[in-house]
């Protein structure tokens, strides 16, 4: 057991591929098989990622389940993992939307199955193996190869221009993850220059000194290459495409984990490696979060298409995950966390609704659509609640994450903040107005008549999301009580070099340490 | 007292000694004249005889390889060098030479021309890419540059009634002809400037004069013009054979015309063989700062890579596209020696034996896929390839990465280390201009995955799926010769992206017998 708990981090990354050449010796044509099984094999996964949960102490901000061993010395490079209260949350998120995803597209991925689910186990290894690395080429490593499984699943199983769609989020976030290795092989060779070690170990290269004007021009970099994966507003263009031409299980994990690697980044790498720049360049990053959250409000609101609608109210989400990360106060930060978690859960559950919408109607326009509540009352209520959740009304999560960024901004930029407010407001306005269009009104397109309510194993596809919103909305404090050690470890890590260290050491030479 | 007894027990006395520096290459053309020999005999010409002879020469050479490696000789009054730096490249031109014998089996049965001409041609071929690559004298370096050459000319032409063939062989053959000249001149200016021939000596007279201060104010004698325009015409020659930018013509040409298992062995036997003798040769002469050749480097290599990725982005021939894929990973690999040191150098010795496999896997999955009657392949001819062969389909996407960069591949290795090796010297811009490069390279690697696994439907008919070829894929079973290049560069490309720790020693090893003088 004592093996198990302390290897449970590199069982977790390699569990998938592991299940993917189990998968690979079934025949193609055993479709049933096939599905089970990597359901199955998902499921064990999650059960096998809530050790992390139990296991995981609360009270210390230092990383947990650390591994490391040697992998390329030439290049200082290691085999380095460990998870904090940020990364065990979303890992946790991410085996639980890969089981949810593969459960829910038994009826929706009807070809080539056999490849499907080892696509998506593929990607569970790297989305998982890019949370707990500590070393920054390792961490590259699974970040980048992330996007080829994810390329095929929406170039493969897509809709409508699924190809464009494809191409184009591989080349955005290519190009932006370039420059970003850019900034860390600068990085990278700076501490050589300092040390005359070469190390990739991320909690050494905190250490590295850097000049104001250079850590910009160094943030610029790291930003690109995770301003595209949030996305950020004039970044975001990919997004809708994406998510609109892939398949229900891609948009979940597109929506519900991979934005999150954009967030994760900044918490991760660009703040603390660079945290003079950070603070400089805040209230423009803030700036730009804050018009992600009024556009995609608007764009939102005259959507046509209810998975665009559902994209671009991400992009309105993921600004105020932005507003609360780069505000730079504890509750601010922690309510990013949650929200970052909350955005994972209702997002997802939205996207399972439209895709189940899709599967009965082959249409995602909201015009096709109305009256459908008479004929599946258990399906509109759960999407009830999750459209809530979404919307931010208390008892449910949304509102803790919200909540908790708004106040926790106000203090330091209190401007923005009363602006984002109103995006709450939008928010209520386009979901409700969706969800009324689609909903309520009486039938008009006869084929509503055939509308079949959710069968069993659609209803336990989203149970658990709508289980999670329930639960963070009244009691959030297991999460946060996870969550804040690292948080105030991570700001007083900062205000540190902001303030003192970097001057102490270099007055007194030990820059060089 | 041990000086005297060694060579009388080992018998190192000059002559055994030089004989001893060339064996992995005697091997090969021992072998070679064997192959050749079998024209003589009509029933064994037409058997698979040439084909396993080659592939057993080159099975001893390596074996010669791996017996001769820690050994530091030199043979031939200085001539031809053997040390770590060789053991490296012999390897990698010897797995080279391999993947061309592999895959040239059906395609040889197919084409009706004659046989073991064509074997020992390549045998020939690879002994003079070694002994390039373990010259150390300016005469050596033209002779060896020479003999690769004519090789290379004949296999292009190798198809004699096809026009692609013959129209890529003479063009290849005149361009070729005029860089020899350039590289022919260059030496003569050396020789002139210097009075040696021997790369080593000539370092040891450039440091003497530097040290003295000759170089900086032209030392009198006029050493500086001449010194500059040699060294200028030389690099001339290599960047031909190396195919950068202003020098490249040649390259899509050849390369499309040429028989596919040809294109394979020069885009990767003689692109690793001028790059690791312009890397002998860059670090023994170049580096004494006469003018600033990294300035001139630093040209070649932008415009290499940006010209080579904006014209594949272009084409829509497999063949073509990846002519000028391997231009624009010329510019790659440039920027390693551009940066410079033994970080760098190693660095580029990595993407070297990482380009190999890479490119001869790329290659041969277009020649499972091509057939007989087509020289040039479409890449429309891909459309759903993916879904048929799964395995074929899903190493090709594999390559095709590992070219793009993408990590978990040998491609990203290899880039990240001549990369970071440039961050180091500080080319900061230059790294910034090939990554940007790196994404647009992407778009037409990109291209062809997209082909295979997202076909449209129009384009199902024209595809290569229904049309059973004449060779390479026989009853939905490919030949034993392509699987097993396909399957030794899926693993040593996955190998080297995930683990490359005992490459990287290798390479270092490697790079630093650079500096044994």
């Amino acid at each position: 057991m004592t093996f198990f708990i302390r290897y449970l981090l590199t069982i977790l990354i390699f569990f998938p591929t592991a299940s993917v050449l189990l998968l690979l010796l079934i025949n193609k044509k055993n479709e049933g098989l096939l599905r089970n099984l990597s359901t199955f094999l998902a499921l064990v996964e999650f059960i096998l990622s809530l050790y992390l949960f139990v296991y995981f102490k609360p009270d210390t901000y230092k990383f947990q389940f650390v591994e490391k061993f040697n992998w390329i010395p030439s290049f200082g490079a290691s085999y380095f993992l460990g998870i904090d209260g940020l990364s065990l949350f979303l890992i946790l998120l991410t085996t639980l939307l890969t089981f949810i995803s593969l459960l829910s597209s038994y009826k929706y991925i009807k070809e080539n199955v056999k490849e499907f689910v080892i696509l998506m186990l593929l990607l569970e290894t790297f989305m998982i193996g890019t949370f707990a690395a500590l070393d920054i080429l390792l961490f590259y490593l699974f970040w980048e190869f992330m996007l080829i499984p994810m390329y095929f699943i929406i170039g493969m199983w897509g809709t409508g221009r699924r190809v464009y769609s494809a191409v184009k989020f591989v080349l955005y976030t290519l190009s932006g993850s370039l420059i970003m290795l850019f900034g860390f092989i600068y990085i990278f060779m700076m501490h050589y220059n300092q040390t005359g070690n070469f190390t990739f170990n991320l909690l050494r290269l905190y250490h590295t000194h850097i000049p104001e004007g250079l850590q910009i021009l160094l943030f610029i970099a790291l930003f690109l290459g995770f301003a595209v994966k949030i996305p950020l507003f004039p970044f975001h263009t990919w997004l809708p495409d994406a998510h609109t031409e892939a398949p229900t299980a891609g948009s979940v994990i597109l929506a519900g984990v991979l934005l999150k690697f954009g967030v994760y980044g900044f918490f991760r790498f660009a703040i603390p490696l660079l945290p003079r720049a950070s603070f400089a360049v805040a209230p423009y990053i803030i700036l730009l979060g804050v018009i992600g959250i009024l556009y995609g409000a608007f764009v939102s609101i005259v959507q046509k298409d209810l998975k665009r609608l559902v994209a671009f109210s991400s992009v309105s989400h993921m600004g105020f995950i932005i507003l609360g990360l780069f505000a730079m106060s504890a509750i601010s930060i922690s309510g990013s966390i949650i929200q970052l978690l909350n955005h994972g859960i209702t997002t997802g559950a939205l996207f399972l609704f439209v895709g189940m919408l899709y599967e009965r109607m082959h249409s995602r326009q909201i015009k096709d659509f109305g009256g459908v509540a008479k004929k599946a009352p258990i399906l509109t209520t759960l999407f009830l609640i999750s459209v809530l959740a979404s919307v931010g009304l208390p008892g449910l999560n949304g509102f803790i994450g919200e909540f908790l960024i708004l106040i926790g901004s106000f203090r330091y930029f209190p401007v923005y903040t009363i602006v984002a407010t109103s995006g709450v407001i939008f928010a209520a306005v386009y979901l409700l107005w969706m969800f009324q269009r689609v909903m309520f009104h009486e039938i008009t397109n006869p084929e509503i008549e055939k509308f079949e309510d959710m069968n069993l194993r659609e209803i336990f596809t989203v149970l658990p999301l709508i289980i999670l919103m329930f639960f963070i909305g009244f009691y959030p404090i297991p999460i946060l009580d996870r969550i804040d050690p690292t948080v105030i470890h991570f700001l007083s890590m900062l205000h540190h070099y902001r303030n003192s260290n970097s001057i102490i050491k270099l007055k007194t030479g030990l820059s060089n340490v | 007292m041990y000086n005297n007894i060694l060579p009388a027990v080992y018998g190192l006395n000059l002559i055994e000694k030089s004989m001893l520096s060339i064996i992995p290459e005697a091997v090969i053309i021992l072998f070679a004249f064997l192959v050749l020999f079998l024209t003589f005999f009509e029933k064994l010409a037409k058997s698979k005889n040439p084909y396993y002879l080659s592939l057993i020469g080159i099975g001893f050479s390596i074996l010669y390889v791996l017996m001769l490696s820690g050994r530091d000789l030199n043979g031939f009054y200085g001539s031809i060098v053997f040390n770590s730096f060789e053991v490296f490249l012999f390897t990698a031109i010897l797995f080279s030479g391999l993947f061309a014998v592999l895959v040239s089996k059906d395609y040889m049965k197919n084409s009706n021309m004659p046989n073991p001409e064509y074997y020992s041609l390549i045998l020939f071929g690879i002994s003079s890419m070694m002994f390039l690559v373990s010259s150390n004298n300016l005469i050596m370096i033209f002779l060896n540059i020479e003999f690769m050459s004519i090789t290379a000319y004949i296999l292009t032409g190798y198809f004699k009634g096809n026009k692609r063939s013959t129209e890529a062989a003479l063009k290849y053959f005149i361009l070729g002809a005029f860089a020899s000249a350039f590289l022919l001149f260059g030496a003569v200016f050396i020789y002139a400037s210097t009075g040696h021939l021997n790369l080593y000596e000539i370092h040891t007279f450039l440091k003497n004069i530097a040290y003295g201060g000759l170089i900086k104010s032209g030392g009198g004698m006029g050493i500086n013009i001449y010194l500059t325009a040699g060294l200028l015409l030389f690099l001339t020659g290599f960047a031909f054979k190396m195919s950068l930018f202003p020098f490249h013509s040649w390259t899509p040409d050849a390369y499309d015309g040429a028989p596919t298992p040809v294109t394979s062995f020069m885009a990767t036997g003689i692109k690793l063989a001028a790059f690791a003798i312009f890397l002998r040769v860059y670090t023994l002469i170049y580096n004494f700062n006469i003018i600033n050749f990294n300035g001139i480097l630093w040209l070649l290599a932008v415009f290499s890579m940006t010209f080579g990725n904006i014209a594949a982005l272009l084409s829509s021939n497999v063949k073509r596209l990846l002519a000028y894929s391997s231009i624009a990973q010329a510019g790659f690999i440039l920027i390693g020696i551009i940066g410079g040191g033994f970080y760098g150098y190693s660095g580029t010795l990595f993407y070297l034996l990482a380009y190999i496999f890479m490119t001869a896997g790329a290659f041969t999955i277009v020649i499972i896929f091509e057939n007989s009657d087509l020289i040039s392949l479409d890449i429309n001819k891909y459309s759903g390839l993916g879904y048929k062969y799964p395995f074929i389909a899903a190493s090709m996407s594999f390559f095709l990465l590992s070219l793009a960069g993408i990590p978990m591949t040998s491609g990203f290795m290899g880039k990240f280390y001549v990369f970071s090796s440039a961050v180091k010297s500080g080319y900061n811009w230059l790294v910034i201009i090939a990554l940007l490069n790196s994404a647009i390279a992407a778009y037409y690697y990109i291209k062809i995955i997209v082909k295979m696994y997202m076909p449209d439907k129009e384009m199902l008919n024209s595809s290569a799926v229904n049309s059973e070829g004449a060779f390479g894929i026989i009853n939905g079973a490919v030949s034993d010769g392509l699987i097993i290049t396909i399957i030794i560069c899926l693993f040593f490309t996955l190998l080297m992206g995930i683990y490359p720790q005992i490459f990287i020693n290798f390479a270092n090893n490697s790079a630093a017998s650079l500096w044994k003088i």
